[in-house]
């Protein structure tokens, strides 16, 4: 669907770790979803913002109130500040696609968890007002699967940090029968993760924000190409420890829910359509790059049939970029029904 | 090519759709705050009216039926009835108007041994299934159930693989009051010895059952959109029931087991939307109420008196959680403030 010159259509998803957005002018970024703003006068002298995003707030955060305002994919309850927050990301992540200062219309497709509840999708809605001209919101796992034209006998698993949003694509719009969420995703692997270590190693220093970058340099499943030896402190001094079981115990934490939810859903499916759907099953968000994943995956799957597992080539924009495609296929009209 | 494109072109059709009964959604509940405003507005007039009424009557040796602190509208019918009671009941000051809707009680309990047939769920080094032990405590748990008031349907009583939507599916058409899933954890590291209890995704919406308590007063809305009201009222209702069973049943497997197996660890109550919990439209909790993969738990687990205790505790938990409900006679009456 051509649009004018006036008009600009973005995709973002709103992740529990990250964020991302594509635009039609051709920007694509991507952000850790933390804000912070500063504690006092004093680190506000020093930090020179009102407020910090992303991966800057990380390394202020001694210094700030930071937030990271999304939880389960959805803004976390009963908090203004985190609502706030929210919408600081929001307005990050179109600054960067550098349209400020131009009177160009904003038009914007947000993944949001396929099973968020209406009113977590009123607040996202709610946060975009005053950032965005029209807004339309899609399930996350539906952006993937509308980027990657898996339209039809598809599935598309969509493992971020908050969740995993698993949905059967069957030529229609996804019903509340076709999509699940489950919480198995990111942070689950990174708390288990942490309990596992503070278990095995008491007299070690654990924090949650090392225990991420651990998790996304050396994450596996399966069997270890190498052993993982990570640098931490105890009593003060620097240690070096193993933490290859660990962390593919933690790992392999979301493999049973996620292919047992699978399961479920195939078996939804008519049951000549099944193993279409088995062989076009399409792996994304960021915890799908996890090492050795869709192998254990078509494996755990193995009763059902031989699955075909595929990782989408950009995973951390395969939601954006889809949100961006349905953006763009959207008629003038329609948009117009959505202006906020 | 073409039918793709008109694929994707009802697709979005349909996107826009929802996105625009969201927005319905969300003036339909500035209406409702609206109501709810009028609502508390004629209800003062309404109260006012009553207590002046009642007044009136006491003084000729009549008594209300309106008791302070649990005012409603329809206890204006009961003020005129010719009652004789004792003259000196004090007319104190109306609470707080009692806002619970349809009155919940807990008869039939469908219990749900996780896992079976070609699905064993998690083995232990020792060969030990998950499917069967959760039969095993399920069946026990029958028994006690028995034993009481309940009524109690298993989703399986024999080692058969039954879906998870079969399993749904089953407590949704036989109407249960509860729904109570049985699994083993199986972890790493081995060591850990954990105890945890689900329910389903909590509540973005508090003030939901609030206005559909109004709303069911004060109906301004056509039959579908009450409907849709309820449904919602009642899906935040459920996930609070269920956080109550959780709480109650988590405890009394932790009380009662802790002495038996000292390294329990107590994980406490947890959300998730697990098919089960997400499907049925019931309070429903899942219960992991050991561990396969620590050698300690899966010796206990093949000690006939352990399994027994599980289910004794589960029983408990569950009667606990529904003699609280049916006594108390209204929703928000659970432990921990719910």
């Amino acid at each position: 669907m051509a649009h004018d010159d006036e008009t600009i259509c973005v995709g973002i998803d709103l992740g529990t770790s990250r964020s991302s957005i594509s635009a039609s002018n051709g920007a694509r970024h991507v952000v850790d979803s933390y804000v912070g703003w500063p504690l006092d006068m004093v680190a506000r002298k020093v930090i020179k913002k009102d407020v910090l995003i992303g991966r800057e707030a990380l390394e202020s955060r001694s210094m700030l109130d930071l937030r990271r305002p999304l939880e389960n994919g959805v803004i976390k309850d009963g908090s203004e500040r985190d609502a706030q927050a929210v919408r600081e990301l929001l307005r990050h992540l179109v600054s960067l696609i550098g349209i400020e200062g131009k009177q160009q219309k904003l038009r914007a497709v947000v993944g949001v968890p396929a099973e968020a509840m209406k009113t977590s999708r009123l607040r996202i809605r709610a946060a975009m007002d005053g950032i965005a001209d029209s807004v339309m919101l899609v399930s996350e796992p539906f952006a993937v699967a509308y980027g990657t034209e898996a339209l039809l006998h598809a599935m598309v698993i969509d493992i971020g940090a908050g969740t995993a949003d698993i949905c059967v694509m069957q030529g229609r719009y996804p019903t509340e029968d076709d999509q699940r969420t489950l919480p198995n995703a990111g942070d689950s692997i990174d708390q288990r993760l942490l309990a596992s270590l503070q278990e095995h190693h008491p007299h070690a220093q654990f924090a949650i924000h090392a225990i991420r970058d651990w998790k996304e340099k050396w994450s596996f499943v399966g069997e270890p190409r190498r052993r993982v030896v990570v640098t931490t402190a105890a009593d003060g001094k620097p240690i070096e420890i193993d933490i290859t079981d660990d962390m593919r115990a933690a790992c392999e934490s979301i493999v049973a829910p996620i292919s047992e939810t699978v399961r479920d859903l195939v078996a939804r499916v008519e049951p000549e359509y099944q193993q279409r759907v088995l062989n076009n099953v399409i792996l994304s968000g960021g915890t799908s790059l996890i090492g050795g994943l869709p192998e254990v995956l078509k494996s755990a799957l193995s009763e059902l049939g031989k699955a075909q597992i595929t990782l989408v080539q950009d995973p951390v924009f395969a939601g954006s970029d889809g949100g961006l495609a349905i953006a763009r296929d959207a008629s003038d009209g329609d948009w117009d029904k959505l202006s906020l | 090519m073409r039918s793709l494109e008109n694929t994707k072109r009802q697709m979005i059709r349909a996107v826009i759709e929802t996105n625009l009964e969201n927005r319905t959604a969300k003036v339909r509940r500035k209406r409702l705050r609206w109501q709810m405003l009028r609502w508390a507005r004629a209800s003062l007039v309404t109260v006012t009216a009553v207590l002046a009424i009642s007044s009136f009557v006491i003084s000729r040796g009549k008594t209300p039926s309106i008791i302070a602190g649990n005012v409603n509208t329809s206890a204006v019918h009961h003020v005129f009835e010719p009652r004789t009671v004792e003259p000196s009941v004090p007319l104190t000051a109306p609470g707080d108007v009692n806002l619970s809707i349809l009155p919940l009680s807990v008869k039939r309990i469908v219990i749900d041994a996780g896992h079976g047939g070609n699905q064993p769920g998690a083995i232990s080094s020792t060969g030990l299934a998950e499917k069967d032990v959760t039969l095993d405590i399920a069946l026990r748990l029958r028994r006690l159930m028995k034993q009481s008031s309940f009524e109690v349907l298993l989703t399986r009583e024999t080692d058969r693989t039954v879906t998870l939507a079969d399993r749904v599916a089953f407590a949704n058409s036989n109407k249960a009051d509860l729904f109570v899933s049985i699994h083993i954890n199986s972890l790493q590291p081995h060591s850990i010895r954990p105890l945890e209890t689900y329910y389903v995704g909590a509540s973005n919406d508090p003030q939901v059952l609030q206005l559909a308590s109004l709303e069911n007063r004060q109906s301004g809305y056509s039959l579908s959109e009450y409907r849709q009201l309820l449904e919602k009222v009642y899906l935040d209702v459920r996930r609070n029931e269920s956080r109550a069973l959780a709480i109650t049943v988590e405890a009394a497997l932790y009380r009662s087991l802790k002495p038996l197996n000292p390294k329990l660890d107590d994980r406490g109550v947890k959300m998730a939307p697990f098919a089960v919990l997400v499907g049925t439209q019931m309070p429903a909790v899942l219960a992991e109420v050991s561990s396969v993969t620590n050698d300690e738990d899966v010796k206990l687990l093949n000690d006939e008196q352990y399994k027994e205790k599980i289910a004794v505790s589960l029983f408990e938990g569950i009667s606990k959680y529904a003699n609280n409900l049916n006594s108390s006679g209204k929703r928000g009456d659970a432990p921990n403030g719910t």
